[in-house]
């Protein structure tokens, strides 16, 4: 039994019943057509139609703060290892962000492994939702391939006009499905509406930059010396917010900060930003990406050349989040656009059915 | 090992950063178990010794009589920690510089201005040397335990020289601008962990200006919005005018 379906008179019972076991959080609406990732306790306060979350679900896999250790210095140098987790449900991640958790799931897990990260996410069940239709003008998801689930759920939610169609992924997923026994098996009809709904979403998700999937590399290849970069380092004005929102910007810097008796204190990491002059600083005042524009350009090869290099998959995941918030309007799409042209590799046919 | 002596001292401002101190709760037992406060006009009758370990300055430089004495408690003191936006970037007081100074003690004293004594508004850094600084109006007390901390431990303190929007965006607030507000969070220091934008009112500048901003890049931002450009100087000019005085007397070296 792969497939099950749920009506959805249902869905606020689901959702009450898995947060009387454990912390359920989910997309609710914020001001501003704006939406956050928050525990909830029933479906009501869940946003239906919701575009990308302010922060991508990797605040729970990797929190902005997030202790590493303790440490006393009153006798000797004494230092005990710290790991903070919290077990969850996290309800309504759409595909950008499932590609998103799968790309920390990568990098955490090279050697030496992040223990904080993989004990945390090893108490994280994830539940995605697909997308119909494009949230906003924002999304690249098509470019990247992430409009259409990867994996990387314990759950799959489709809405299916008057029920959800549901994927069963995991042996985690296929408890809460036991446990909940709200769900249906998913019978012939069911199964057909959902290959009928992803054949129209082929036709909704056209390629937002003109260029063949497998030549993006090739473009990141020849620009690094592009002009476009200096009209990005114009532009920006290094507030951080596009790598704080993006789901697969992992950096982050290491603070030890004592107690007020100076003698005790703790080791934790915080986020942080390639776009901040200091992040690049080093012994001397020496900076090695001084300009905002090597600092764009950084940003931008982190998510299309040197992941593919390393782990041989794009760092993009489409979600439109840096664009989205972006004071200065600098455009994911527009940028990819414009190097593609200036490459000479732009296909207006491509990706397009 | 004795405690260190700590003493507090005003100049132009309005007290509040200390009141702060008063304010800070349950942590308040913890920071005076860490230090022993010699000098603090606002809650205490008592005068510091001749040397103390740290002076904690509020208030910014607006006459000849506060140079003098400015001068008088760095020497008293190992380290000094400027406290408050007033003392580390000169504040609101600094309002004062947009005008002539004869004029400015013309409107406040009348006809007898001569005998009132007033100079161009300072920060504290701009008079004597400056050990730390605890920026804001008024201060953000998990910062001022921090920088305490850092100058009981003889470690440094950065103040962070990136964009309040940064910490904004780790609390997950809706951009100001998304709302139509004008927010000076962009070109301002961070460590306040966006406390005004957490409590939905706008960044106003209060922690000085990153020390690298990109002004053409800010003013084309302005202008997408369609932001007067004089309401945003005004609004820098509110807590950041004695900047100027940073910028005419310790050229910077680029950008």
């Amino acid at each position: 039994m792969q497939y099950v379906t749920l009506k959805k008179e249902r869905f606020d019972d689901f959702i009450s019943r898995l947060a009387q076991d454990k912390k359920v959080v989910a997309p609710v609406a914020q001001d501003n057509n704006a939406y956050a990732f928050e525990p909830v306790t029933s479906g009501r306060q869940i946003a239906k139609d919701y575009i990308p979350t302010i922060l991508p679900p990797k605040k729970y896999f990797m929190p902005q703060y997030e202790t590493l250790a303790t440490f006393n210095i009153g006798n000797g140098q004494q230092m005990e290892p710290v790991v903070e987790y919290e077990r969850m449900i996290l309800f309504g991640v759409r595909t950008c962000d499932l590609a998103g958790i799968q790309c920390l799931n990568m990098v955490f897990s090279e050697r030496p492994k992040d223990h904080n990260y993989l004990v945390r996410k090893s108490k994280i069940i994830i539940i995605g939702y697909e997308c119909n239709d494009y949230c906003d003008e924002y999304a690249s998801c098509r470019l990247v391939h992430n409009h259409t689930p990867n994996g990387g759920y314990d759950l799959f939610f489709t809405d299916l006009g008057d029920k959800f169609i549901v994927h069963i992924n995991t042996q985690a997923g296929d408890e809460i499905i036991e446990k909940t026994k709200l769900f249906e098996e998913a019978n012939e009809k069911d199964l057909k509406a959902l290959e009928a709904l992803r054949e129209k979403k082929r036709k909704i998700f056209a390629n937002e930059v003109p260029v063949v999937h497998e030549n993006i590399p090739q473009v990141f290849e020849k620009s690094y010396n592009s002009n476009i970069w200096e009209d990005l380092g114009k532009k920006c004005l290094s507030c951080g917010n596009c790598t704080n929102v993006c789901p697969t910007c992992y950096c982050f810097d290491v603070i030890d900060e004592p107690n007020l008796d100076l003698k005790t204190g703790k080791r934790y990491r915080r986020w942080d930003s390639c776009q901040s002059e200091t992040f690049a600083k080093v012994a001397g005042g020496e900076s090695f990406r001084e300009e905002r524009a090597a600092r764009q350009r950084h940003r931008y090869y982190r998510k299309f050349k040197y992941p593919v290099d390393k782990f041989a998959r794009l760092f993009c995941t489409g979600c439109g989040r840096c664009s989205r918030t972006c004071m200065a309007k600098i455009n994911l799409k527009e940028t990819v656009t414009a190097l593609v042209a200036e490459q000479g590799l732009t296909d207006k046919k491509a990706g397009k059915e | 090992m004795a405690k260190p002596k700590v003493a507090f001292f005003d100049f132009a401002c309005c007290e509040g950063c200390q009141l702060q101190v008063a304010n800070m709760g349950e942590m308040l037992l913890d920071v005076l178990g860490a230090i022993d406060v010699v000098e603090f006009r606002e809650v205490m009758s008592e005068i510091g010794p001749d040397k103390i370990d740290v002076a904690i300055v509020e208030g910014s430089i607006t006459d000849h009589h506060a140079v003098e004495r400015i001068k008088k408690i760095r020497e008293r003191a190992s380290i000094l920690i400027a406290y408050g936006a007033c003392a580390c970037i000169g504040g609101v007081n600094g309002m004062k510089n947009n005008f002539k100074l004869d004029d400015i003690r013309k409107e406040v004293y009348g006809k007898d201005y001569k005998y009132f004594d007033s100079v161009e508004t300072r920060a504290v850094h701009q008079v004597v040397k400056v050990d730390y600084k605890v920026n804001g109006c008024p201060v953000y007390i998990p910062e001022f335990v921090k920088v305490l901390k850092a100058a009981l431990a003889g470690l440094p303190y950065e103040v962070p020289d990136y964009s309040v929007c940064v910490e904004c965006k780790l609390n997950e607030n809706v951009c100001m601008y998304d709302r139509g507000l004008t927010c000076l969070g962009p070109v301002t220091k961070a460590g306040c962990n966006s406390w005004c934008i957490n409590n939905n009112n706008i960044c106003y500048g209060c922690r000085g200006m990153v020390s690298n901003p990109n002004e053409n890049g800010a003013k084309d931002v302005i202008a997408k919005y369609n932001i007067p450009m004089d309401l945003v100087v005004n609004k820098m000019n509110m807590y950041n005018k004695c900047r100027e005085i940073d910028q005419r007397e310790q050229p910077k070296k680029k950008h």
